[in-house]
């Protein structure tokens, strides 16, 4: 069974400027006992999630809101175990899989099947695991013999839907996307809509962050807005859509 | 699964577990350099086979040295430096190239330098062609003492490790270090016994010394050549790899969860 679980996690994202990220200016902090710190120390430090805590389990597809910059990715990259909170815990459980931002983990330079072990490396798949699932990623993405080509010839379309396919071949018990999954046309949304329909309904746990009201509507049990950190259940989703 | 402390561990465990990963994607990445190139991977062994010819010949004859004594002394040289200065200067970059990368999946840290290490050991044995055939043409004395390179080759990872990880860690922070190390390498490789040995200094040698470099270098070479090395070289290699993982494990085990913040 899968979970993740939030306990009062707070995330504070230090911004360094160009000058605290300057060696001279730490050595000049230190020569002058901190008199000329203020701007050579000092860091902007963001909160970006404010004391949040919940609790997913197995069979949960949970869509996230809010205005940029309202910390959604933040938030994704916590649930994924890139970011460590500051304070509080995170309790996950299950092989996660991610879908967050374009071309991450792809060699531009190398084939589409070439990354698909390359991905598959990267998210802890076997070689031998991976190289049968390529059968069912042709399938799913439909690129035929564009994935002979350089990923670099591909469109952002085209790199999303090899993305996705890689990230949900794995059989991920966590799966966590952003927005710019709506990248991909309308023949692939609907395929797509249809294998994290499947993937729900092997009970496992899918977190969306999107602006997509109807596509959010659609694919989510539970909508949570971001807002200054905080999270709260938005309301006007769930209303008319049949469960799945 | 995910909590801060003790964690320090399962990131260098889970990194060694994948290594296979790191493996491969190494080697994909030396492909991909290559890739729309006829010679592929061979550029490397090539390249080196040129340097290594032309500055031998020029050098022993400018110098009027033994070309048997001189080349094999400066191949091996001129490769490992390769294979130091390599691993060195690419680690002030090791996290920060691999940002996004460590901003969408989840891999332990220590995974980006492995893998850079794993890359310059590929590099490195397409280079020792190089020397197996240098060695073919001039024949160095052989000694059972030979196979004391692998123990000093193997210490020399150990410590290019560590380095590369403090290295990584500390330029991901202070963004001058990057054009710092830049600056530094081509002075360190004057002060390396690349180009003759230590003993040739006389007096002089303490400035080899001081070059944490220079001890891999001699501790790997010297034993391939037939040459007795100096008796701290080992003492020191060994107190290197202990004092360098134990500072770099503090660091890494308190700033470790902020690098991604870094980038």
């Amino acid at each position: 069974m899968a979970h993740l679980i939030f306990e009062h996690v707070s995330i504070r994202y230090p911004i360094y400027n160009a000058r605290a990220q300057s060696l001279r200016h730490q050595f000049m902090r230190i020569a002058t006992g901190g008199k000329i710190a203020a701007e050579a120390g000092q860091t902007v430090a963001v909160t970006a999630l404010d004391d949040v805590s919940f609790e997913l389990k197995s069979g949960d597809s949970i869509g996230l809101i809010g205005h940029n910059g309202a910390g959604k990715s933040t938030l994704l990259r916590t649930m994924a175990g890139i970011y460590t909170p500051d304070s509080g815990r995170v309790i996950r459980e299950g092989r996660t899989a991610t879908v967050l931002e374009i071309g991450s983990g792809m060699d531009p330079e190398l084939s589409g099947y070439e990354n698909i072990l390359r991905m598959g490396m990267l998210m802890g798949i076997p070689l031998k695991e991976m190289r049968t699932k390529i059968p069912d990623i042709e399938e799913f993405t439909e690129l035929g013999d564009f994935l002979s080509l350089p990923v670099r010839t591909y469109s952002s379309g085209m790199t999303m839907r090899l993305m996705f396919a890689v990230a949900t071949s794995g059989q991920p018990e966590i799966l966590l996307v952003d927005e710019m999954f709506g990248t991909g046309d309308a023949g692939f949304q609907e395929r797509a809509k249809a294998r994290m329909r499947d993937l729900i309904a092997k009970a496992e746990i899918f977190v969306f962050a999107s602006h997509d009201h109807k596509l959010l509507g659609e694919l989510c049990d539970r909508v949570f807005e971001l807002s200054h950190g905080k999270m709260a259940l938005a309301s006007g989703f769930n209303e008319n859509r049949e469960s799945i | 699964m995910n909590t801060r402390s003790g964690d320090t561990r399962s990131d260098i465990v889970r990194a060694l577990a994948n290594m296979p990963a790191a493996l491969f994607l190494s080697w994909s990445d030396t492909k991909a350099r290559y890739k729309r190139s006829m010679l592929g991977p061979f550029w490397l062994t090539l390249g080196t086979a040129i340097g290594v010819g032309g500055l031998g010949f020029v050098w022993s004859t400018l110098f009027k040295m033994d070309k048997a004594q001189f080349i094999p002394l400066l191949t091996v040289g001129l490769i490992l430096w390769g294979f130091i200065a390599g691993i060195v200067t690419e680690s002030s970059q090791v996290f920060i190239q691999n940002a996004q990368l460590i901003r969408n999946v989840q891999l332990p840290m220590f995974f980006h330098p492995l893998k850079l290490i794993l890359r310059h050991l590929i590099n490195l044995a397409h280079n020792a062609v190089v020397i197996v055939i240098v060695f073919l043409i001039y024949p160095p004395e052989w000694h059972w003492s030979a196979w004391l390179a692998l123990p000093a080759f193997l210490l020399t990872v150990l410590n290019l490790s560590w380095m590369s990880l403090f290295i990584g860690m500390f330029a991901a922070r202070y963004r001058d270090t990057e054009t710092a190390i830049a600056n530094f390498m081509p002075l360190l490789f004057f002060m390396s016994p690349v180009l003759f040995k230590a003993e040739q200094l006389g007096v002089g040698s303490w400035v080899i010394w001081v070059n944490p470099f220079s001890y891999f270098i001699t501790a790997v070479r010297d034993p391939l050549l037939g040459h007795p090395s100096p008796w701290f070289v080992w003492p020191v290699l060994l107190g290197m790899t202990v004092i360098g993982w134990l500072v770099t494990l503090w660091l890494f085990h308190t700033r470790r969860t902020r690098i991604p913040y870094w980038i």
